[in-house]
């Protein structure tokens, strides 16, 4: 085989020639032979040392030298040689088919865990597109209703000419026969004044020119009807019901049924837009909290009105830049001690504002107070008496300063739980109060017994996103589009309660834009609306059917058929966006399940034979080939049990896979992925059963050392944990805690070693690792839920996403420090040779020193520090040093690292007791393997520091010294192939993700990643780019793992990948492991109130973090093991 | 072939390195377990003294809720008086016959010698032993402070908590056996290392210290509750896995090893 050729890039200085280091050691090595083939006993100069001795020796530094006398060049002996040569090309394709099996098998495993987590998110995961079309003043959804119901999305503001006609025209009410011509228009209202114009009212004729809309944050509808069961928090707030009962013209109270959850964002997005929120609302703005969807104040301000907001600064995040600025005051939401900031901010500012009505058209106040004290006390507590008598009092003096022109709307967000929390979907939580008045006596009450408000919440409730279309109609404006609430009857049915024909038509305006709005979703996401019966379409139909068939309409009956119209697609849509897939979720978690049992298997199943590392067999092993024994080339067996798994695999996918596509296409469910469900599982039930036939039992599982029960505490314990919120929110602080643990478990089990320098080195990197891990935790970004007992150190503070002058020092430090630490580790091994000191001292510290800068002038860029430089040259000359780090990390770093020679020098030196013969030692021999594969990792490494914030980047070089104490320690205990070392290297890939600034939330990731190398958002780069920042512990660990196997390894060690594969195995488990928990514990606890905020991103972030593991394991870690292994095996010859 | 040869040889490697590790160290292996004495008072005491520990421990409780530092402040000299009074009389004091058993340790290369012959030196005093075994657990207690720091306890704030927590560990766990064993090396690297045998001194070690590592499991818990204030649990752990470890250690699991 032809010898590859040297790095392109070493050629900063001189450097051994890795051709001679090469033909060094093969002339060593034939004249080795030929001494032994030549003499019966072998001329060594060492006795046989037996493993003790020599691991003694080896604390002294000589034992790292790989020494070997050789007798003075004999003239090569050309059989053996050629034999030899035969020999290992022979063990090298074996190799190579090896490995390629071994990686079908993580391909496999990378498809089993894919479709374990597309089955179980299918059923969790609900998702609602967000779509931008937003309603259109001119555009009424009547107007194309009919038409519209074939053609799919009409987005709007493009409407045609003939809508516009239709619509605007003075006096161009179009008859029914006309209008069906143009699109079957028939208003069921005669035109009004201003039809088309906000200012007369777009879609209906319109009631009011303001309106004031207090919230009161959980106001829970048994707080506002009278009870007399002599409960602090009832019959405190009387004032609301008793204008209802004594002025049902002028007031109206209902219960207000909120959409869990019930947290105030959700609430406002709710109530604003008209629909149900989801877990994911996938939009075009993914990061930002702002609502970019149409809503009843995106309406208002594209009609020019003016908004001013008070109190609860949820809404400014909402709606950024929506509110008149000199008017508006927010307040701190989150401050729940405070139970008075933000209402007497809202009442000293409201009533000012209500002297000058002709500066605002929509006046929003959100109090807190009753909301924090329910936080803090509960609502049995004096507490709550006080607040909701205060708020009493509030309203009944705002309704004194009310004007005919204006609308008060008080209303609760949601209502809260006996201990005073909300966020869930108990009755509790969902029931809220509703209360519109106004001086003008517009409302009214289809039956009399409406007059007085009912009893509890369970009869005649409103859903909260039927504020949207009544409030929109009320002032005037188009409904939003998404909406899919109806108009509140008390508001249209006119003060006798008779107005059949104003509330059939806004019963049906509202309907027709939901319809509009239903045909553009199901176009979006290319499905088939249903049109069978009892479905909203033929439900619309037949409204439509009852429309225009003479003079006389039969209101009632036309109100009703569209009302059913909205009730029957809004529980459509609850089902879409609302409801569990149970048997998805299930068979997710039984193919995760079983898919971490082969896992197991797999990983305990080989002997701890494979790994040895015995020179003297070696030699004898050598001999004994070369004299014809075992010489056979051809007869080096490639069956291993990857073979056998991977073909396993494959046959028991195949009856699944026809099955399953056979089942979904008779029974027409259609879902393709039904057949890769049902595959993945009888795919997983042929390698299992394949596995058990390799006589695998379960028993083996169990840990049979400390070390073993200490990997699988630490795994169970988290996992357990996940099914607590309070674990799950400290996970950062439980992973340290663990970290310590094995830290200072490993230094006291060092007392027991029985060398003095093998001790005191266990115990120093064992300290090591425990520090570097304590000081790493400093970095942190702490979630929501942490506080107060958390402080943020990532940023420059809390409320900033910028670096602090003194945090842009730090990756100047990583670049001078860790490259002489990565020596530290290579020194004792004598493996700072080859390419290691060029690339590490010299190539990585660029890179590093230049990601440094890239930070430094980032910084001032954003902070302007130079002035008078033309715009956007610091960004021009940040993104090319950013591109330059990455190329040097993944383009000049990949090719070195293919090219790269051992990082092993050869010295020829006499031999010291017989001086006539020559002695060739090889610096690096014991590390062969280990020192050249980390080469690999740290151009990882180089990018993801890049990546990374300045704080960030210096936990990241903490993480990759903790790595390498991690294996020293490992070495030094004699644990290589304990499950600990996968299991603590897996739980330093987790903690340095929260070291780098994040959490198992949306909101921590770091979006602006993207733009480091990169002036504007490019696929595929951009979203790898905040994948590296984002799982950059977790993909450098993953990236670090074969080093479990490979560290101090000789390149004779046999059995090295099979040990590989078992580290990454392990490693892998553990993250399975994860993934299973979150998931079983996200299904579980799926009625739980923090489920969107804790459970369901932790769940996410495990997903993610597996299958990101699993591919950089394949194509990394395992790539990377192949290169390593051709390299060192075509210098040293193959082991096996 | 080659397999063969391969068996054979993790073998033999297998049986050297198991060889190693219970051949750990010749001293360790020869450490005895720690026998108390056999007066009647003696045993009497042995028994008396936890109870007396759990006793005051739940008498302090609900102070230690309200303010755990002064609450730790004011027990710590009864707690360690409680344990001096049990090491004076049930425990074989350093350099007596009862705690030199039948061994000489030879001498390590990285001992004292001078420290050594010090306490050897105190004989049997018994009082003099005990008092320095109380100046050495305090001496050791500010690196179980770090130790705590290291595992997660507040850094910057708490300092006076996590002090006293620390004291009350060593004072606890650690003055025993400094009553003991003295500052013997190689007795003190099998007690570390998880090689010497169970008896009283040693299981209230391994009992405080997984007492103590348990006592944090309830800190992150939402629940709100006042005794969830640091560091309360890990001083309830303590104090009940000290207790637990050392009655277990003088009785059922008496001379076993790990």
């Amino acid at each position: 085989m032809p010898p590859p050729q040297p790095a392109p890039k070493k050629a900063a200085q001189p450097l051994p020639d890795y051709k001679t280091i090469a033909a060094q050691f093969a002339a060593a090595k034939r004249a080795k032979e030929q001494a032994e083939n030549a003499a019966d006993a072998p001329q060594k100069k060492k006795p046989a040392p037996s493993r003790q001795d020599r691991k003694q020796e080896r604390e002294q530094e000589q034992e790292q030298k790989e020494k070997r006398t050789l007798a003075e060049a004999a003239a090569p002996d050309h059989h053996p040689r050629r034999r030899r040569a035969r020999l290992d090309a022979a063990r090298k394709r074996a190799y190579l088919a090896r490995w390629a099996w071994t990686a079908g098998f993580w391909v496999w495993l990378l498809c089993v865990h894919a479709a374990g987590i597309a089955y179980f998110t299918s059923g969790f995961l609900l998702t609602r597109l967000v779509l931008e079309e937003k309603s259109a003043c001119g555009a009424p959804p009547t107007a194309l209703a009919d038409a519209g119901a074939g053609a799919g999305a009409q987005r709007a503001g493009s409407g045609s000419a003939s809508l516009l006609g239709s619509g605007v025209g003075a006096g161009a009410r179009v008859a029914g026969k006309a209008a069906a011509a143009a699109g079957g228009v028939v208003d069921l209202l005669p035109p009004w004044e201003g039809k088309g114009t906000v200012d007369g009212g777009c879609w209906h004729p319109r009631t009011f020119e303001r309106a004031v809309v207090v919230v009161i944050d959980a106001l829970r509808y048994d707080f506002t009807v009278p009870v007399g069961d002599g409960e602090p928090f009832h019959d405190a707030f009387p004032f609301m019901w008793e204008t209802a009962v004594r002025e049902p013209a002028r007031a109206f109270l209902r219960p207000f049924i909120a959409d869990p959850p019930t947290s105030t964002l959700q609430r406002l997005k709710g109530l604003t837009t008209g629909t149900l929120p989801t877990f994911v609302d996938v939009g075009s703005s993914f990061s930002g909290t702002a609502i970019d969807e149409d809503n009843l104040l995106m309406q208002l301000r594209d009609a020019g009105k003016r908004i001013v907001h008070l109190g609860d600064d949820t809404w400014e995040a909402l709606f950024p830049e929506y509110f008149e600025g000199n008017l508006s005051r927010a307040y701190d939401s989150f401050n729940v001690w405070d139970l008075h900031t933000v209402d007497n901010g809202v009442i000293e500012h409201i009533f000012p504002l209500m002297g000058r009505k002709d500066e605002w058209d929509l006046l929003i106040g959100h109090c807190l107070g009753v909301d924090h004290a329910g936080h803090r006390y509960g609502p049995n507590h004096p507490e709550m008496t006080k607040k909701l008598r205060q708020m009493d009092a509030f309203i009944r003096d705002l309704a004194a300063t009310i004007d005919d022109k204006t609308v008060l709307v008080v209303m609760g967000d949601h209502g809260m739980d006996g201990k005073g929390d909300h966020g869930g979907e108990s009755d509790d939580e969902v029931e809220a109060a509703l209360w519109m008045y106004s001086p003008k006596g517009i409302f009214g009450r289809t039956e009399p017994e409406h007059v007085t408000p009912p009893a509890t919440a369970k009869t005649r409730p409103v859903n909260q996103i039927d504020l949207v279309p009544t409030l929109a109609l009320l002032l005037g404006i188009p409904i939003p589009f998404n909406n899919l609430g109806r108009p509140i009857e008390e508001a249209f049915a006119g003060p006798a309660g008779n107005s059949w024909a104003n509330l059939a038509a806004a019963e049906r305006v509202t309907a027709a834009g939901i319809k509009r709005y239903q045909a553009s979703y199901y176009a979006a996401r290319g499905i088939e609306q249903s049109s069978g019966p009892g479905s909203p379409s033929e439900l619309w139909v037949k409204a439509e059917g009852l429309v225009g068939k003479g003079k006389k309409q039969d209101w009632r009956a036309i109100f009703s058929a569209f009302a059913a119209y909205q009730a029957e697609t809004l529980h459509r849509c609850k089902g879409l966006w609302a409801r569990f897939d149970l048997k998805n979720m299930g068979l997710g978690m039984a193919i995760m399940a079983l898919g971490l049992i082969t896992l197991l298997v797999y990983v305990s199943k080989g002997d701890d034979d494979d790994v040895i590392d015995d020179e003297e067999l070696d030699l004898a092993e050598q001999s004994l080939e070369l004299q014809g024994i075992e010489a056979d080339a051809e007869s080096i067996p490639v069956d291993t049990l990857d073979k056998r798994l991977v073909r396993a695999a494959v046959i028991g996918a195949l009856p699944g896979l026809i099955g399953g596509v056979v089942s979904s296409s008779v029974s027409g469910a259609g879902d393709w992925y039904r057949g890769a469900g049902i595959a993945a599982l009888t795919s997983i039930a042929a390698v299992l059963a394949s596995m058990y036939e390799a006589q695998e039992t379960l028993l083996k599982l169990l840990p049979r050392t400390m070390w073993g029960w200490m990997a699988v505490i630490f795994t169970v314990s988290q996992s357990v944990g996940f099914a607590s919120n309070s674990y799950t929110i400290w996970e950062d602080s439980i992973l340290l805690f663990f970290i310590t643990t094995f830290g200072v478990v490993s230094a006291l089990s060092a007392l027991r070693l029985p060398s003095r320098t093998d001790r005191y080195l266990a115990i120093y990197h064992s300290v090591v690792f425990v520090l570097l891990g304590r000081v790493a935790s400093f970095s942190k970004l702490c979630r929501e839920e942490q506080m107060p007992y958390c402080v943020s150190t990532y940023y420059a503070s809390a409320t900033s996403s910028t670096s602090a002058p003194w945090q842009l020092a730090i990756p100047f430090l990583v670049s001078l420090v860790l490259p002489s630490v990565l020596k530290a580790y290579l020194q004792p091994t004598r493996s700072y040779e080859g390419l290691a000191p060029t690339w590490i001292g010299y190539v990585f510290r660029t890179g590093l020193f230049m990601s440094a800068l890239y930070w430094l002038l980032d910084a001032a860029d954003n902070g302007n520090w130079i002035p008078g430089l033309p715009d956007k040259t610091l960004k021009t000359i940040s993104v090319v040093t950013a591109q330059i780090v990455l190329g040097l990390a993944f383009v000049a770093g990949t090719t070195a690292f293919i090219w790269a020679p051992p990082c092993v020098s050869v010295i020829t030196s006499a031999s010291r007791s017989t001086p006539s013969k020559a002695q060739v030692a090889i610096l690096g021999y014991a590390n062969a393997h280990g020192a050249r594969y980390l080469l690999l990792p740290l151009n990882l490494f180089a990018a993801c520091m890049l990546l990374s914030k300045p704080m960030g980047a210096g936990a990241l070089a903490l993480m990759a010294w903790q790595v390498l104490s991690l294996l020293e320690i490992l070495d030094h205990l004699g644990l290589p192939t304990s499950p600990i070392g996968p299991v603590m290297l897996a739980v330093l890939g987790t903690f340095h993700f929260f070291t780098t600034g994040h959490q198992a939330v949306l909101s921590t990731i770091q979006w602006d990643a993207a733009f480091i190398p990169l002036f504007a958002v490019r696929y595929p780069y951009s979203p790898l780019l905040v994948g590296l920042n984002t799982f950059a512990g977790p993909v450098l660990a993953a990236a670090a793992a074969p080093l479990l196997a490979l560290w101090k390894a000789g390149p004779r060690r046999k059995g090295l990948l099979d040990a590989i594969s078992r580290a990454l195995g392990a490693f892998v488990a553990y993250f399975a492991a994860e993934s299973l928990a979150t998931m079983a514990w996200a299904g579980h606890l799926r009625r739980h109130l923090m489920l969107y905020r804790v459970f369901g991103p932790r769940f996410m972030t495990a997903a993610v973090v597996l299958l990101v593991v699993d591919v950089v394991g394949l194509v990394v870690a395992l790539a990377g093991v192949r290169c390593n292994t051709v390299a060192v095996g075509d210098v040293f010859g193959w082991a096996e | 072939m080659s397999s063969t040869i391969a068996k054979g040889a993790v073998a033999q490697a297998q049986a050297t390195s198991s060889t190693t590790a219970t051949a750990a160290s010749p001293a360790t292996a020869a450490l005895q377990p720690v026998q108390t004495k056999q007066t009647p008072l003696a045993q009497g005491a042995r028994h008396a003294f936890p109870a007396a520990l759990a006793g005051l421990f739940m008498a302090r409780f609900s102070a230690l809720v309200a303010d755990p530092v002064s609450t730790m402040a004011t027990t710590l000299p009864l707690t360690a008086a409680l344990q001096v009074g049990y090491a004076v009389l049930c425990l074989p004091a350093a350099g007596s016959q009862g705690a030199k058993a039948a061994r000489k340790p030879k001498q390590r290369p990285g001992e004292n010698p001078k420290k050594r012959a010090g306490v050897d030196g105190t004989g049997p005093n018994a009082i003099a032993t005990a008092i320095l075994a109380l100046l050495l657990s305090l001496l050791v207690t500010p690196f179980l402070h770090a130790a705590l720091v290291l595992f997660g306890a507040p850094f910057l704030t708490h300092g006076a908590h996590t002090l006293l927590c620390a004291a009350h560990l060593a004072v606890l766990a650690l003055l025993p056996l400094f009553y003991v064993h003295g500052v013997d090396a190689p007795a003190w690297a099998a007690v570390g290392g998880f090689a010497a045998p169970l008896d009283e001194t040693s299981g209230g070690l391994a009992g405080a210290v997984a007492g103590a590592w348990l006592g944090a499991v309830p800190i992150p818990l939402d629940w709100d509750r006042e005794w969830q204030k640091w560091p309360v649990t890990i001083l309830c752990g303590l104090y009940g896995g000290y207790v637990l470890g050392r009655v277990l250690g003088g009785t059922l699991v008496w001379g076993k090893r790990f």
